[in-house]
């Protein structure tokens, strides 16, 4: 099975049929004590199946608040998350700790590794906490990102964008529903960047739906067709972009003096 | 730039007539820089004129003239590729002065046409990384360094509409009145 399928079969198994709205916010406000920035202001919005969507904004706008929200890794002062039908208010810790495991896969800017596991171990995680054994799973999504080569390393041994390779290979091991990406490529390279989020735009060919933190316009627009800009805990703007095929002179002109003397 | 020095850098290399040079000219600049072919000529009669390129042999079929390179004209070339490019940043900033008038028309309500100018500057972007991917894609890597220079101007531009929205641009205007 080459790459394609094997990400696709990936998706259908855990893909709900018919569903189209995969998140829904509705009228989400959180307060934090002290005036720590980061807050949300009423935000309402919906995320569809299959859609890569970056979210933008200056730091301290609220942008990581709105992903944390969805991932269920924070709860709203008031309003609404509902990811899959699943209203996340509804559920406890525990069930919040079951919905994060079943149904989120989290890319974060600084890897967050476990420092005394090899690379394979690591993509193991999660499927160990719900009780899978998926040694070949984790083996297929490391050849696939392309590293299968540091499977027995230690984190400390890897270079920045193999440790992001291998923080994203955990993130889909267990089939998610979302994949959220919190500044994927914000400790990277330019061209380590690149590559990291050529990936994520592959594994979102193949249907993963993706939320993605970003201040990097140049690499949200390369992938996501969905540009949604978030000031001061509310969200500005909902950019649709298009995608046709232009002529180089309908995108760039160069533009020379007039021929004059 | 003026095409001047584009068509006498052409000529460097192999007499041309008209409409080779438009032809290279533009393959060069990946189709960014149309030109027609009157200004090629025009730009060939006066590089003649001032003795920078000189005719080679009779008039050929349909007309067709080549055009070599002359020894001033190899001097002119040789100092304008020495030369940084300097002088002041050229801005085509039609937006700027469509906020400072809207400042005064609008009392400061500034917040939709910014935004809408984010908007294009965003679908730009996307034109451009689409640009740039079908340009590796086909092996163009001129064109695609040419379009990563207009993808980091246009990230500065966002920026810049970024600043004047978190300055809440227009709204000191709006008190001054």
């Amino acid at each position: 099975m080459d790459g394609r399928t094997f990400f696709r079969a990936f998706r259908d198994r855990g893909g709900k049929s018919g569903v189209s709205e995969l998140v829904r916010l509705t009228d989400v406000t959180k307060v934090y004590q002290g005036g720590i920035t980061g807050a949300l202001n009423g935000v309402s919005v919906s995320v569809e199946k299959g859609e890569f969507t970056a979210i933008m904004g200056p730091s301290g706008s609220g942008k990581s608040t709105l992903l944390n929200m969805v991932a269920g890794l924070d709860r709203p002062t008031s309003g609404g998350v509902a990811v899959g039908g699943t209203d996340l208010g509804k559920l406890g810790e525990a069930g919040l700790a079951r919905f994060r495991r079943d149904h989120i896969g989290f890319v974060f800017q600084f890897f967050y590794l476990l420092p005394n596991l090899t690379a394979l171990e690591n993509v193991l995680i999660p499927a160990q906490l719900k009780g899978n054994a998926a040694t070949g799973r984790a083996r297929a999504l490391l050849e696939r990102l392309g590293i299968k080569d540091v499977e027995d390393k230690y984190p400390a041994r890897m270079s920045g964008g193999q440790q992001q390779r291998v923080a994203i290979a955990r993130a889909l091991i267990n089939n998610p529903t979302l994949l959220l990406a919190d500044e994927p490529t914000g400790a990277l390279d330019t061209h380590t960047g690149e590559q990291v989020m050529e990936l994520l735009g592959q594994v979102h060919r193949d249907g993963q739906t993706i939320l993605l933190v970003t201040h990097d316009a140049k690499l949200a627009t390369r992938h996501a067709a969905r540009v949604i800009s978030v000031m001061d805990g509310k969200i500005v703007d909902d950019a649709r972009l298009e995608s046709p095929e232009r002529a180089p002179s309908d995108v760039i002109r160069v533009r020379g003096e007039e021929v004059s003397r | 730039m003026s095409l001047k020095f584009g068509v006498l850098g052409l000529l460097k290399g192999e007499p041309l007539h008209g409409y080779e040079v438009k032809n290279r000219f533009e393959a060069m600049l990946g189709g960014t820089w149309e030109v027609n072919i009157g200004q090629i000529y025009t730009t060939l009669q006066r590089l003649e004129r001032d003795g920078l390129v000189r005719p080679v042999g009779p008039r050929g079929d349909r007309g067709k003239l080549l055009y070599e390179l002359s020894p001033e004209g190899q001097q002119a070339l040789d100092q304008w590729l020495a030369q940084p490019d300097s002088g002041p940043q050229q801005l085509h900033e039609d937006i700027y002065v469509k906020l400072l008038l809207a400042t005064r028309i609008a009392n400061g309500d500034l917040d939709q046409l910014l935004a809408r100018q984010k908007r294009a500057y965003l679908q730009r972007l996307r034109d451009l990384n689409r640009l740039e991917e079908r340009a590796r894609r086909d092996g163009r890597i001129d064109l695609a360094r040419l379009v990563r220079g207009a993808l980091l101007h246009t990230e500065a531009d966002l920026k810049w509409m970024d600043e004047l929205s978190s300055e809440h641009f227009g709204t000191e205007g709006a008190k001054a009145e």
